[in-house]
């Protein structure tokens, strides 16, 4: 278990294809500072970057330069596995989070073994059951009754909930949220998102969340971070975000980015 | 018809190691690693070169099983290697060439350790025989179906409680969802090689007891192992079900007894052993598309 961690990225950048015709650059120096505890919203269109920042930082692929500061220590050439003892991460696809042929209980203790060596101890204990039961309780799913049955079963909210579940038990010192509930109908949508809000603020999680859903980066984190062609374009603190609406949002982001924009898929979800 | 029966069952039995470890690399690593080819026949090599050499057959065996297993952890080795830092896990490529690279090494490896093609064991004792000795038990027919289902047991139990420690569980995991566990801090690059060392140390295991008991090692004898052992595999599962790690590792070594009733009922109705391959080839090939084959019957 860690304790919440300081995020702080300086001049990241990131070139795919470098030196041939599909060169793009998908970061073009990005620096950003996350105190320990906050809970940034970050929103941006499609191939604005926000999704390639995310695996930056998780360490899917190294930076083309710039650093990667995680609690102060810099962490830009650590392979990913490395740094997943220390970030947890929910994926948009509710198939990306939990091992489908295995069981709830068996996927819980994965992410409960997070942050340390793994051994020739038993990996589902009575303990560890009992751990499993009280969290999957809070989800109201009724999960804590069929720890036993097979993650391909559930349904893509109850997956997707296993999967933040699965993210956060294990207290990491942040938290990557991937547009963890755009792949879900708004109903369900909606539960995964109070149920993220709740985790977080309990357990002072630092958090960035990646969503192209405007409303969702205004109700919900302490801070609105909105990414353009590779670059941070508006950077707003809970107070400004709290006066704005999802209108004043775009016309923002006219006058930062300055070309027609894809308002209507914005304005629709 | 007693007779057959006893040999099936003491083959299926045999065999039953190399199927379990088909069974690890195909289904729980969803790597489908034919390394196996050459890992069946080194086993049986180490093993038979030691006992003409005067090693005690035990320690031959365990020799045996230990060059198994450097074979799966070098194929593992080969496929970081060859995979080029991508950690996509859908990707066959590298996976498939890493074994066939190591198969075909193998072949080589296995005639320096042998110096020729085949060394008979014929007059020297084997680890059956010792047994025997110690129980004052002659180690043929169902007397030998019980001493290696006995050990067919032994392992099954021991897999299911690996398959079930905190590693075993990243074992499984690696395969099942690799992009997951990875993200959980395991390095799936470390279970993915000691899965395939463990893998093919079981089918070497296979190869030493088998050059044991029929009493010669041959460089060929590994030709078609990785297809026999599919046939195992998806026999035992079609059959028997795949409920549970546990109960699909039972499973397994039914479907590796099946197979072997087959053949010998195959060989009774007259068809050629020299035909054997194509058949279980067939074989897979039918048990594979069935699910294909019924879902587009559904669908019409």
């Amino acid at each position: 278990m860690s304790v919440p961690a300081t995020l702080e990225l300086r001049g990241l950048r990131k070139v795919f294809f470098p030196g041939t015709a599909n060169e793009v650059v998908a970061l073009q120096g990005i620096d950003l500072a996350l105190p320990a505890g906050q809970f940034v919203s970050i929103i941006g269109s499609n191939g604005s970057g926000k999704s390639t920042l995310l695996n930056a930082v998780a360490g899917t692929f190294a930076p083309s330069s710039g650093s990667v500061l995680l609690g102060g220590e810099d962490v830009t050439r650590r392979p990913e596995h490395v740094r997943s003892r220390v970030i947890g991460r929910v994926f948009q696809d509710p198939r990306a989070g939990t091992a489908p042929s295995m069981t709830i209980e068996e996927n819980l203790a994965l992410s409960l073994m997070r942050s340390r060596r793994s051994g020739l101890r038993r990996g589902v204990t009575r303990r560890r059951r009992a751990i499993m039961a009280e969290q999957l309780a809070r989800l109201g799913m009724g999960l804590e009754g069929r720890l036993g049955a097979e993650v391909t079963k559930l349904s893509g909210g109850q997956r997707q909930a296993m999967s933040l579940l699965m993210a956060a038990v294990a207290e990491p010192g942040l938290l990557l949220l991937d547009e963890h509930t755009a792949a879900l109908d708004p109903k369900v949508a909606a539960t995964i998102m109070d149920l993220t809000a709740a985790i977080v603020a309990e357990r002072g999680l630092t958090t960035l969340m990646v969503t192209h859903n405007m409303e969702l980066a205004l109700r919900y984190g302490d801070r609105l971070v909105m990414m353009h062609a590779g670059r941070i374009v508006l950077d707003l603190d809970a107070g400004q975000k709290a006066a704005l609406t999802v209108r004043d949002l775009i016309e923002k982001f006219h006058a930062v980015a300055g070309e027609a924009f894809a308002v209507d898929r914005m304005l629709l979800e | 018809m007693e007779a057959i029966l006893s040999s099936a069952f003491e083959q299926g039995l045999l065999y039953c190691f190399m199927v379990l470890g088909v069974f690890i690399t195909f289904r729980v690593l969803d790597f489908p690693d034919l390394t196996v080819d050459g890992s069946l026949p080194l086993g049986a090599a180490v093993t038979a070169a030691l006992i003409v050499a005067g090693h005690s057959p035990a320690l031959a065996t365990l020799a045996g099983v230990g060059a198994g297993l450097c074979a799966g952890l070098l194929t593992g080795s080969l496929h970081l290697l060859l995979k080029s830092g991508e950690s996509d896990s859908t990707n066959y490529g590298p996976k498939l060439l890493a074994g066939i690279l190591m198969m075909t090494a193998l072949y080589t490896v296995n005639l320096r350790i042998m110096g020729k093609s085949n060394i008979p064991l014929l007059g020297v004792d084997g680890i059956f025989e010792k047994l025997g000795a110690l129980f004052s038990l002659s180690f043929i027919g169902w007397n030998l179906v019980a001493a290696v289902a006995v050990l067919a047991l032994l392992v099954k139990y021991v897999l299911d409680w690996f398959l079930h420690t905190e590693f075993g569980l990243c074992l499984q995991a690696t395969g099942d969802n690799e992009q997951m566990i990875r993200a959980m801090g395991t390095n799936t690059d470390l279970t993915r090689v000691v899965g395939l060392g463990i893998a093919n140390a079981l089918v070497a295991l296979t190869g030493s007891l088998v050059a044991q008991q029929q009493g010669f090692a041959d460089v060929g004898m590994g030709i078609g192992t990785i297809v026999a052992g599919l046939a195992g595999v998806i026999m035992g599962e079609v059959l028997f079900g795949a409920r549970s790690i546990s109960w699909v590792l039972f499973s397994v070594i039914g479907g590796s007894i099946v197979y072997r009733l087959l053949i010998a009922v195959s060989l009774r109705l007259g068809i050629a052993p020299t035909d054997l391959k194509l058949l279980t080839a067939a074989l897979v090939v039918v048990a594979l598309s069935v699910p294909t084959v019924r879902r587009k019957v559904v669908r019409g």
